[in-house]
């Protein structure tokens, strides 16, 4: 505990010693000059505009062909670090402990009219784990595994806004909100990461494969994708899982910063039952055969009203009887969701202060796979300024996992969040 | 390949048989060129560029200045360029409209002319390429000084006094309307404004800006979108963009950038216009709808005054607390307006001093 009130005060002290003098992908900050809360309500959530730069190729909605390219440009690159000091605790006891949580590298442009490209990779870290599942996962190892989270090309405006096709490693679109540019850093989003027994297939994970994108003037917006559905492993089958999310947005606005949305969003695909003992192609490739089907089917729901955010996701899983190793005569069927409460404060929402409500409903001969976790947190942005940024970050979870037993855990962590 | 080595024999061919005098067809300005270098950052304004058709000089100044405020270039001696862009109002007027020949409004705001040598197409509707062209404009329309341009020019060619000085400047006693043009423009070029707390401020002066403005600049170029538009030195990317401003009539709403382009993605789209010394020249926009900057920003707040079909996919609700709109008041009211003596002091010549 000394060391936590130690650590605190000496985050404070960097906090005030630094310049906080005016001036997230910051790569394109950078590029024009722009402050982080161009794009973000706060870093890393986007806000409405962020929402339409993305979705128009990283580039500004009417400017495209008439920017600067990539080529014109220092090395688009960008970073994010988070370091920290957590605590946690469970019903075996208490652990405490430094923390390298994260690094990602990060290059993004646009390489010609209406073609861009993101780059996102995070290298291995040999370092103690920010992964709370238990005192002795504190220290497991890797922290960090070296992936190419995203790498992919962006063709926009094929048709003018109603179509535009996101090739190679990406964030497939039924992530309507998204659990790479999330507030917490250690509280994920519980029912992103449920997953069956026997299906190798994660909600969260980004895919590769191929998605088309549009929106339109009355506020609808859709994706609709063909990817392998492994994530970034080599794909298990010769089916492509596909998938389709449709939102609307009501009022002005996105649905991210202003308006109301709604969305609606199904996955369907394949997970073989049998596959060859050895890998059939180069690439690691398996024509995995006894193909059993599963599926997603969710709602998802944003308001805003002045500064304040509250943003929900449910869904429903179902996997085939024969992905079910735990009760082979029935599908397995779970569903979850969480609820996220969030408020800007201070001027150009320097303050970010969040409650969230995570749960998983499992089947009930499963009901170690429950979870319940309340979580909150407060970020404190050092400035707005145009190339870097650096939050100050206290976040607390309490989880309760399991159904006849349960699990008590507490997290708390106070970090520094920084992006340059 | 072929069409590439004939095309410049062509030009070559063609070069000397522009007669001298003759005039030069007027190259347009087309989009790519104007904003080929996307979002530039805020900063101090370069001085102006020059046209080599039409050089700077002191004496050249001097009567554009003299041209830009005499009144007797108006069909009725009351009217000039100064009646709508004074000086003392920001270069512009009391507006929410202009008011022009016996007492005559017109549809739109009167923009500023100073800083106007930076505006790639003049007019909220972007329709002249130049300076040179906007000035012949308003001299012959019937509602602003009433007049034609063989009418004005007789009248300056019976004032001696002037006769002497386009002598002076264009070495030829024929006055014609291009060089009366040419003389305003060149006046026009030397109204810049260089100098406001912000140029300091950007020029490593820390204490040019006050707590509550540096707010203001940072929410201008972040949660406020501002600088999405109003970017670079000039604080406008010389686009067209639909606000949803509030039309005068809605039942016949000004279709703006639309009349020159034909383009529907231009309908009820206006020029971007400079913040620079802004607080000088309420009422705001197109038609002078927005009576101050509080009631301009609350426009950007709500994403628009008006639904509009063709609303600029940058203009979305901005969420801004009552101290945001606050900070972002005092950065455009204090921090934007220039101090510069050489503009800000600019004081129409006295009658006695105009040519006779
Ligand atoms: C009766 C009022 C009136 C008079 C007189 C007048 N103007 Fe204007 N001026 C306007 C209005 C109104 C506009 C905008 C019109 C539009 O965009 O359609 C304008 C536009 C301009 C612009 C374009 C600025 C920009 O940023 O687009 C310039 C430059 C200008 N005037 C210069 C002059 C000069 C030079 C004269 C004298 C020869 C003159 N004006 C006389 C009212 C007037
Ligand atoms: C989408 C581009 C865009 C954005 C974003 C934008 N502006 Fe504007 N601004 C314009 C255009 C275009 C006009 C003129 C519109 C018209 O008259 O119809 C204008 C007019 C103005 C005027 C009136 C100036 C005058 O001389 O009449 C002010 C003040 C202003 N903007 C301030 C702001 C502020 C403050 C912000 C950020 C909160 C902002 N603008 C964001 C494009 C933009």
């Amino acid at each position: 505990m000394k060391k936590f009130i130690l650590y605190s005060i000496t985050v404070l002290v960097i906090a005030f010693i630094l310049p906080v003098k005016t001036q997230a992908i910051p790569a394109f900050a950078r590029k024009y000059g722009y402050n982080c809360n161009m794009c973000h309500t706060g870093f890393t959530k986007l806000n409405d505009f962020g929402q339409r730069f993305r979705d128009n190729g990283y580039q500004i909605p009417g400017q495209e062909g008439k920017e600067k390219n990539v080529f014109d440009l220092a090395p688009p690159l960008a970073l994010r670090l988070s370091f920290g000091h957590t605590l946690y605790n469970n019903d075996e006891g208490t652990a405490s402990s430094f923390n390298l949580y994260g690094l990602d590298l990060l290059a993004a442009g646009v390489l010609h009219k209406n073609i861009s490209f993101l780059f996102i990779y995070t290298p291995r870290i040999d370092e103690p784990s920010s992964i709370f599942s238990g005192l002795d996962s504190i220290n497991s190892n890797p922290s960090q595994f070296g992936r190419l989270e995203s790498a992919n090309l962006v063709f926009s405006n094929i048709i003018k806004d109603a179509l535009n096709i996101r090739i190679g490693r990406f964030e497939p679109g039924y992530h309507i909100i998204s659990s790479k540019r999330t507030y917490y850093l250690f509280q994920p989003y519980e029912v992103y990461l449920m997953t069956s027994p026997r299906n190798n297939y994660t909600f969260d994970d980004n895919q590769i494969g191929i998605e088309a994108t549009g929106h339109f003037q009355g506020g609808f917006k859709y994706a609709a994708g063909f990817t392998n559905g492994t994530g970034a492993s080599a794909d298990n089958n010769n089916y492509k899982d596909l998938y389709l999310s449709m939102t609307q947005t009501l009022g002005k606005g996105d649905g991210q910063s202003a308006g109301q949305r709604i969305g609606l969003f199904g996955y369907y695909g394949w997970q073989p039952l049998t596959l060859p003992g050895t890998v059939i192609a180069t690439n690691g490739q398996t024509n995995g055969s006894d193909n059993k089907t599963f599926y997603r089917l969710g709602v998802s729901a944003s308001a805003n009203w002045k500064t304040l955010n509250m943003q929900m996701i449910y869904y429903l899983g179902s996997d085939n009887k024969a992905l079910n190793t735990l009760d082979a005569t029935k599908n397995y069927k779970f569903n979850g969701g969480f609820v996220e409460l969030s408020y800007a404060g201070f001027l150009n929402n320097r303050l970010i202060a969040s409650a969230m409500y995570n749960w998983v409903r499992p089947p009930s001969y499963d009901s170690d796979s429950e979870v319940n976790a309340y979580s909150a947190l407060c970020r404190y942005y050092l400035g707005d300024w145009s190339a870097i940024n650096i939050a100050i970050h206290a976040e607390y979870t309490h989880r309760i996992t399991g159904g006849a037993t349960k699990n008590k855990e507490n997290v708390f962590a106070l970090a520094l969040d920084f992006a340059f | 390949m072929q069409k590439l080595l004939i095309y410049p024999v062509v030009l070559i061919l063609a070069n000397p048989m522009m007669l001298p005098g003759q005039e030069q067809p007027v190259k347009p300005v087309t989009a790519v060129n104007v904003h080929v270098l996307g979002p530039q950052k805020l900063g101090n304004l370069s001085p102006v560029v020059v046209p080599p058709g039409n050089p700077q000089s002191s004496s050249k100044i001097l009567l554009g200045k003299q041209l830009y405020f005499d009144t007797r270039l108006s069909l009725d001696n009351t009217i000039s360029c100064a009646t709508c862009h004074d000086p003392a109002m920001g270069w512009s007027d009391a507006g929410p409209t202009s008011t022009g020949i016996s007492g005559q409004k017109g549809g739109r705001r009167s923009p500023p002319v100073s800083n106007a040598a930076y505006s790639q197409l003049q007019f909220w509707d972007g329709r002249a390429a130049t300076l040179e062209d906007q000035a012949k404009g308003p001299i012959a329309n019937p509602i602003e000084m009433g007049s034609t341009h063989d009418v004005m020019i007789r009248t300056v060619e019976d004032i001696p006094g002037y006769v002497e000085e386009f002598k002076k400047v264009f070495g030829t006693s024929t006055i014609t309307i291009d060089m009366v043009a040419d003389a305003i423009a060149a006046f026009e070029r030397t109204v810049v404004t260089t100098d406001s707390p912000f140029d300091r401020y950007v020029r490593g002066d820390e204490e040019a800006l006050t707590r509550m403005e540096k707010k203001g600049l940072e929410i201008f170029n972040g949660k406020g979108h501002c600088t999405l538009c109003h970017w670079g030195p000039y604080f406008s990317d010389g686009r067209f963009h639909n606000l949803g401003v509030a039309p005068t009539d809605p039942a016949s709403p000004d279709e703006g950038r639309f009349v020159v382009t034909n383009d529907p993605a231009d309908k009820g789209a206006f020029k971007t216009p400079t913040i620079r010394d802004v607080a000088l020249r309420a009422p705001y926009m197109h038609n002078g709808s927005e009576k101050d900057l509080d009631a301009g920003i609350d426009l950007y707040n709500k994403g628009g005054r008006v639904k509009d079909a063709n609303l600029d996919p940058l203009i979305l609700p901005l969420s801004l607390t009552k101290k945001e709109k606050e900070a972002l008041v005092s950065f455009m009211k204090r921090a934007m307006t220039s101090t510069n003596p050489e503009v800000s002091g600019v004081k129409p010549p006295s009658v006695s001093d105009l040519p006779k």
